[in-house]
């Protein structure tokens, strides 16, 4: 416990800090020095995606790196996509719709994964959804109805940038 | 207003997320006591001593139990009465002793201090050597007392009753004490049957050990409370069974053990009992909180997963009337525990959803040093499926039939004689293949280019018949609060709301579903065997319905309306054919909630036992592409065809079926877990256990009916492990149309499939 060392990040556009020991997993931080505890630890192994948010800009697997590497980074969890507590995200709005969750726990990675698909690319095919969510394991819905959600989400966002451009150029 | 019927949100979809729910992992009660496991290295060994002092040295470190440290007060032979390795080593990666430390990290670390010195035995893998009389045996210590509760439960839920105990002349087979059998179900001749009939098949199938993969570990808590009872918060399916069960085993009343569901990370039927008796031990045994929440390598490692199966099975039939005859005997892989085994149920659903004039099917389950048996969705029925269904394809192929025409020649109608000799309940076996001759996919098997096939197979499932009950309330504000103690499982409290709305007459926001833990919740079942809804759904129309009654007699009084002429309506309370004359729910519940009132508070009980089984049946139609140069398999489409009863809200029941297939998929072509000639585990994380992932699988198509049951809620029957059932013989028989051979090992894998492919 001695060797305890003051991490510091900016997670959802807020600075904090908390003690962790060298070997604590960034999700271990993230859940219990932080108090986020929508990110979820399926496997400790980089395989299931569960634990998946943005580091930097980047999608990074929580249970792959380590809190003291994440010092000084930028975070974004899931915690930090819907933009008011009595709205949701384009995305979990989609979700909740088209039945892209059943029992929750794989959904958080899930989102954060499918948001940086559609920050890249904002109209993906079908096989771009599938390829891009690999990584993240859900056991319950068998995908059908998180690739419904994605492209619903993606058709959203599209028609919202879309009048939001059309606002600013008027 | 029908609110049941209509696709809506889950209930709980804002908090999953918003990644608020609290799941086991989320939860930190002051004064925790972190665990972990020392997990057993042989596969078969006595324990000769197990050193402790590094381990408790280490700072943080607090306790170090072993089985004789946890104070049991009985013993079976389940794992579920076994919590940590008693002197014998049954299997690798059985828990031998549990490490309590202030932190994770400490507890860890303590693992690793741990040693544990043992005396290697053989150990027992292969299943047809494992019963021969002269094999070595699993387990040294043979462990006496009855299968309890558990295995029954499923075996019920199967729609099957204990295999018969086999005539002596039957048991003519010698073998070993490894050996629990045989179970037996005989009618009619069927040698003579199968010699009669115009073709013949045959084929021995064997099937791998495959794990439930909830993507949440398994875990629990145990907090002593200072009355001596003992509080546990459990990621299980049946609370009020991890109480009955650990209360029996710690031999503690089962008042002084409260029992709170979390809310499951997924379970499959996986979650029954298997950290519960751990952190309860250890919380008696220090009188602190203890949470234990397995790793995905400790999940795997020594979790309790789906059998492996070989499977010897011939059948017969005629070209004008279907199926004929079956003979089978089926060796079940128990494992180390048999505690879901389903060895007394195979036998009788190798009959799958048809009709037979005569059969002679045996099986045996067999004790071996790996895991121990799990029940996982539709336990058994992937296994039987994958022989059954593929034999039924080569005889229709051999009669000259078309596969479905065949099936439906054969599909048991209520009345026929199943094959645990009972009359078939209202089953709709018929309808279900009619509507899968109409499907464009199956319409498209002819006309496919050369390494493509379609395939199409069909299962059922009987469905648990638990008994329950459950309580509705009476707001103030005129809204209504269900109380059930039966675990959301796979969104079955959104179904609840629906109900309950739709009964009470009120606005689905008005409806509230409130768990409740095993000290307070009326009885509930557990959440598996596709028999929540199907029961606690009844008991919460009951419930409802008697509160609209208490409701509508006091409403009758103040109203001066006869109750038979009232009606609730959108929350309104209205004379029937009067809607201007309405008065709100909350008008009436203000008035028996208050400090003072002429009226008791409005308060429904319902209770159910279902009594007979609803079947539901489902046909996958599956389309794969074969890389013959590789083997791999591509699935490119799949269908879902099943009967559902009514579908309480169609978007969670399309969920259910298309999770259901893709489960099937990861049966067919990818889950095994396999171990070496010494029982190590090969395939104990996610680099080596493949799941479907996103990008090996399609959309899969939903094409439910509604055929309602007289039984369950609003005509509806269990869905979820129907929809399970059928996969490994669509995608095998898919398999065989793209490959010309058939494959009878799950899974298929590419190099199966590649010495198939070119073994032509």
């Amino acid at each position: 416990m001695s060797n305890e060392r003051l991490v510091t990040v900016t997670v959802n556009g807020e600075r904090r800090s908390a003690l962790a020991e060298p070997r604590t997993l960034l999700v271990d931080f993230i859940r219990h020095g932080l108090g986020l505890t929508g990110t979820h630890v399926g496997c400790e192994q980089g395989g299931c995606g569960a634990c998946t948010v943005v580091l930097d800009g980047e999608l990074a697997l929580a249970c792959c790196t380590l809190a003291v590497q994440a010092d000084g980074a930028t975070l974004q969890t899931v915690e930090g996509l819907a933009p008011a507590p009595d709205r949701l995200h384009p995305l979990q709005s989609a979700f909740q719709a088209e039945h892209g969750l059943q029992c929750g726990y794989c959904t958080p990675g899930m989102l954060i994964a499918a948001d940086d698909l559609l920050r890249r690319t904002p109209d993906p095919t079908e096989q771009e959804i599938r390829s891009h969510l690999s990584g993240n394991v859900c056991r319950c819905t068998g995908y059908t109805g998180i690739v419904a959600a994605v492209q619903t989400a993606a058709r959203n966002l599209r028609a919202q940038a879309t009048e939001t451009r059309g606002v600013t150029a008027s | 207003m029908s609110i049941v019927g209509t696709d809506r949100p889950r209930i709980d979809a804002d908090d999953k997320l918003r990644g608020a729910t609290r799941y086991l992992g989320d939860l930190k009660p002051h004064g925790l006591l972190h665990g972990r496991l020392v997990l057993a290295m042989d596969a078969h060994a006595t324990i000769n001593r197990v050193i402790k002092d590094a381990a408790l040295a280490i700072p943080g470190v607090v306790a170090v139990l072993t089985a004789e440290d946890l104070p049991t007060a009985m013993e079976g032979p389940m794992r579920q009465f076994e919590p940590l390795a008693r002197g014998e080593i049954v299997f690798q990666g059985q828990p031998v002793a549990l490490v309590l430390a202030e932190t994770e990290a400490a507890a860890e670390d303590g693992v690793e201090a741990v040693i544990v010195e043992t005396t290697s035995h053989a150990a027992v893998l292969d299943l047809e050597a494992a019963i021969k009389p002269d094999s070595p045996l699993a387990r040294i210590r043979q462990i006496g007392g009855e299968m309890e509760g558990s295995a029954a439960m499923h075996v019920e839920a199967a729609g099957e009753g204990e295999g018969a105990p086999a005539p002596a002349a039957a048991a003519a087979e010698p073998v070993s004490a490894n050996a629990k059998g045989p179970h037996r179900q005989q009618h009619g001749d069927a040698t003579a049957a199968l010699a009669g009939s115009e073709a013949v098949v045959k084929g021995t199938f064997r099937t791998s050990w495959v794990h439930q993969t909830y993507m949440e570990p398994q875990g629990a808590l145990a907090i002593p409370e200072v009355d001596g009872s003992v509080t546990i918060h459990s990621s299980t399916q049946g609370a009020f069974y991890v109480r009955g069960m650990v209360a029996k085993l710690y031999g503690v009343d089962v008042s002084t053990v409260r029992v709170v569901g979390a809310p499951l990370g997924g379970a499959f039927g996986g979650k029954f009992n298997l950290i519960d008796p751990l952190v309860m031990g250890a919380a008696l045994a220090v009188g602190r909180p203890v949470k234990l929440q397995l790793t995905r390598s400790e999940d795997f490692a020594s979790g309790m997963p789906a059998s492996a199966c070989i499977l010897e099975l011939e059948l017969g039939g005629t070209k004008a009337t279907g199926l004929t005859a079956f003979r089978s005997r089926i060796l079940l892989d128990q494992g180390a525990y048999g505690d879901w085994a389903m060895d007394g149920a195979v036998p009788v659903m190798i009959g799958g959803p048809y009709r037979w004039s005569a059969w002679d099917s045996l099986s045996y389950g067999v004790t071996t040093n790996r895991f121990g048996t799990g029940a996982y969705r539709g336990p058994g029925g992937p296994q039987v499926v994958f022989a059954l269904e593929q034999l039924v394809d080569e005889l229709a192929n051999k009669l000259g039939v078309d596969p479905l025409e065949l099936r439906l020649k054969s599909a048991a109608v209520e009345g026929d004689t199943g094959v645990d000799g009972d009359p078939w309940a209202p089953v709709a076996g018929r309808e279900v293949i009619e509507r899968t001759m109409q499907h464009p996919l199956y319409k498209k098997r002819g006309s496919l280019p050369a390494n493509e096939g379609i395939g199409v197979a069909a299962g059922v499932w009987m469905g648990a018949r638990f008994p329950s009950a459950a309580t509705c309330r009476v707001d103030q504000d005129g809204g209504i609060t269900v109380v059930t103690g039966a675990v959301d499982m796979s969104g079955t409290n959104t179904s609840f709301a629906a109900i309950a709305a739709d009964t009470f007459g009120v606005p689905i926001e008005s409806v509230r579903i409130s768990y409740a833990d095993t000290a307070t919740a009326p009885h509930a079942p557990p959440s598996g065997g596709s028999g929540v809804t199907y029961s606690v759904g009844q008991s919460i129309r009951l419930a409802v319905e008697d509160a609209k009654e208490q409701l509508l007699d006091f409403a009758s009084d103040q109203m001066d309306v006869a109750a038979s002429d009232l009606e609730v309506v959108d929350g309104m309370v209205r004379p029937v054919g009067s809607p201007d004359r309405g008065k709100s729910v909350a008008h009436f519940a203000e008035q028996v909630t208050g400090f003072v009132a002429t009226a008791p508070p409005i308060e429904g009980r319902g209770r159910f036992a279902p009594g007979n089984p609803s079947p539901s049946v489902a046909c996958h139609v599956a389309h794969v592409r074969i890389d013959p140069a590789t083997g791999e398999v591509e699935t490119l489409d799949y269908a879902v065809i099943q009967d559902v009863g009514k579908a309480l809200n169609p978007g969670l029941v399309r969920g259910q079926l298309q999770g259901g297939a893709v489960q099937s998929i990861g049966w067919a072509l990818y889950e095994e877990l396999q171990h070496d000639e010494y029982g190590q585990l090969l395939t104990g994380s996610f680099m080596q256990y493949a799941v479907p992932r996103a990008d090996r699988v399609p959309n899969v198509d939903v094409d439910y009916i509604e055929v309602p049951s007289a039984i369950g809620p609003f005509g509806a029957k269990g869905i979820a492990e129907a929809a399970v059932m059928a996969g490994t013989g669509a995608m095998a028989n898919a398999v065989a149309a793209a490959v010309g051979s058939r494959i009878r090992e799950l899974p298929m894998t590419s190099p199966r499939v590649w010495r198939a492919a070119n073994s032509r």
